[in-house]
């Protein structure tokens, strides 16, 4: 690799954003062979000392990493509602966040065609010492919401909140509950055109759930494009029209949301089904 | 998300308001302290120093504060944002933020800390009753010369630090050293000619005289100005192309 690459290759960027969506295109996301790799944890080089001596014994260790996803592509067009199915530490969160832009991919290529709702940790910007009323602006601040949009949305968002006087309480004293409720009402005010959902569609009590789950569902209606991750089945069947697979970090199918969701169940039983075997399999070997 | 620069500005303010508020939080004077602070040391060194060089030095008070406003908002500016990835660790690992944001802000902060001890600073002159010389309209351009080089230096800090901790125990100990080689407490007079170049390339000592220069009267020297401007901005090339090579990936190695 020639020096200037190199530079080029440092500088560039593998997402490419357009949050004023271009309209000719009815692609929102297109995702071309990602592939992110992360460091274990444990052999991270976290001192100058370290660094040093590992620099000079040449032993930095550059090949310990765990691929998370492996040469991943594929596209959602716009107004398209996108599953994502998987198991446990199958790359789903990650795949996620890339796209949400908080992680960097080690290799491929984004384009993003729209704004991003992310609704993905909703109470992650507060700060504990701060009163409610003031979360709303920091976490909306944030958000990248101008202060003129939160006046004028206020009200709405306490109202919508139902917290009542303890807005004026520091977040510390809310239940976990009353975070999710407040972090709801914040994130979900923007009007995006994407929205990525990662396992948040029971927010808060009853009453609250029901609420939410409305809002979600106005917002889908509006022709938004949804990525979302779920290990509810059935709930991918219902929003979903599209889904994707993916085991240990690799695309494993892709197609109409019946399809892949029976598939994948099937799986998860004959999982279920090999395991049991093995357990019959050990306990005869063990008392004959 | 955040490509209108009001939508930065404001998440900037949050940020700078969300600093002020936690640091004081559980003090009964709260921001106050901002001004006691330099005070209060001031207070002490003059005590103490003037002793030792009030016969060399004219005005006393005056000449600690000058340096001192300097060496303060570089020193606390610089190690804002050497920790402000660090600290924001979760934050960055959840939502996204351009990353930039986070020593931008601990540096607006510490430039609001900054306005405060230049009002004590005003303040101590005349009380002392220090004649205010038109030079001071100069003291501007050494100002804007330290914020440039405190950005520089805090981008590549904070890009270190979050690839190894150790910097930040290491920076400390610089820090320290580099307040007794700006004479900040003492005049140059006492250094020994031979070693007094030594200080002329500190770039915090060069900003410091040309502040004190301005608050004494003299219109400050134009080779040494020229000199902190090709330093700082210097560190602030390699400090932005350092940023915008590992600052994507800092998330990585939180």
């Amino acid at each position: 690799m020639s020096l200037m690459e190199k530079i080029r290759r440092l500088l560039g960027r593998n997402i490419v954003r357009n949050n004023t969506p271009d309209i000719d295109s009815d692609i929102a996301i297109n995702v071309e062979h990602l592939t992110m790799e992360f460091k274990v944890s444990n052999d991270k080089i976290d001192t100058l000392k370290e660094y040093f001596i590992r620099t000079i014994k040449r032993d930095k260790g550059e090949s310990k990493k765990v691929k998370v996803l492996d040469d991943i592509s594929f596209t959602v067009k716009r107004g398209e509602k996108l599953g994502i199915l998987g198991f446990n530490g199958a790359g789903k969160s990650t795949l996620l966040r890339i796209i949400a832009g908080i992680y960097e991919p080690s290799d491929g290529q984004i384009t993003i065609n729209g704004k991003i709702a992310p609704l993905l940790e909703l109470s992650a910007g507060f700060d504990k010492n701060y009163s409610g009323k003031d979360n709303i602006y920091l976490n909306g601040a944030l958000l990248s919401m101008s202060k003129e949009f939160l006046d004028e949305k206020y009200d709405e968002i306490v109202e919508y909140s139902e917290l009542g006087d303890y807005i004026n309480y520091p977040v510390k004293n809310y239940s976990k509950g009353m975070k999710a409720k407040l972090g709801f009402s914040i994130a979900t005010l923007i009007d995006p055109d994407i929205l990525i959902i990662d396992e948040i569609l029971s927010v808060g009590d009853i009453k609250f759930r029901k609420k939410s789950g409305e809002k979600l569902n106005e917002m889908m209606a509006d022709g938004v494009t949804v990525l979302l991750v779920s290990h509810s089945i059935n709930q991918v069947r219902r929003i979903c029209d599209r889904c994707i697979w993916i085991d240990s970090g690799e695309l494993i199918m892709e197609g109409e949301v019946n399809e892949v969701c029976d598939a994948y169940v099937e799986d998860a039983n004959y999982a279920k089904i090999k395991k049991e075997r093995k357990m019959k399999r050990k306990l005869r070997k063990k008392y004959g | 998300m955040f490509d209108t620069f009001s939508e930065k500005k404001f998440l900037l303010t949050e940020l700078v308001k969300k600093n002020l508020t936690a640091k004081y939080k559980d003090s009964v004077l709260g921001i106050l302290w901002s001004f006691f602070n330099p005070l209060l040391t001031m207070i002490v060194f003059t005590v103490v120093f003037s002793m030792l060089f009030g016969k060399n030095v004219v005005n006393y008070p005056v000449y600690y504060l000058a340096g001192r406003v300097i060496f303060d908002f570089f020193n606390h500016g610089t190690k804002g944002a050497m920790n402000s990835i660090r600290k924001n660790a979760r934050l960055l690992k959840k939502i996204y933020v351009p990353r930039p944001m986070f020593p931008v802000s601990a540096i607006c902060y510490e430039f609001v800390n900054f306005l405060i001890s230049f009002v004590i600073l005003f303040g101590v002159m005349f009380v002392t009753g220090a004649q205010f010389h038109p030079t001071l309209i100069y003291a501007v351009i050494p100002i804007i010369l330290i914020i440039i080089l405190i950005f520089g230096v805090g981008l590549i800090l904070a890009v270190c630090n979050t690839y190894f901790t150790d910097i930040g125990y290491l920076y400390n100990v610089f820090t320290l050293v580099l307040l007794y080689a700006s004479a900040l407490f003492y005049p140059i007079e006492i250094v020994p000619t031979k070693f007094q170049i030594i200080f002329s390339l500190n770039p915090v000592y060069c900003a410091m005289t040309c502040l004190r220069q301005c608050v004494y009267g003299v219109a400050p020297s134009f080779s040494t100005m020229l000199y902190i401007a090709a330093f700082a901005l210097t560190t602030l090339g390699i400090g932005i192309l350092l940023f915008n090579i590992y600052g994507k990936k800092l998330t990585l190695e939180l």
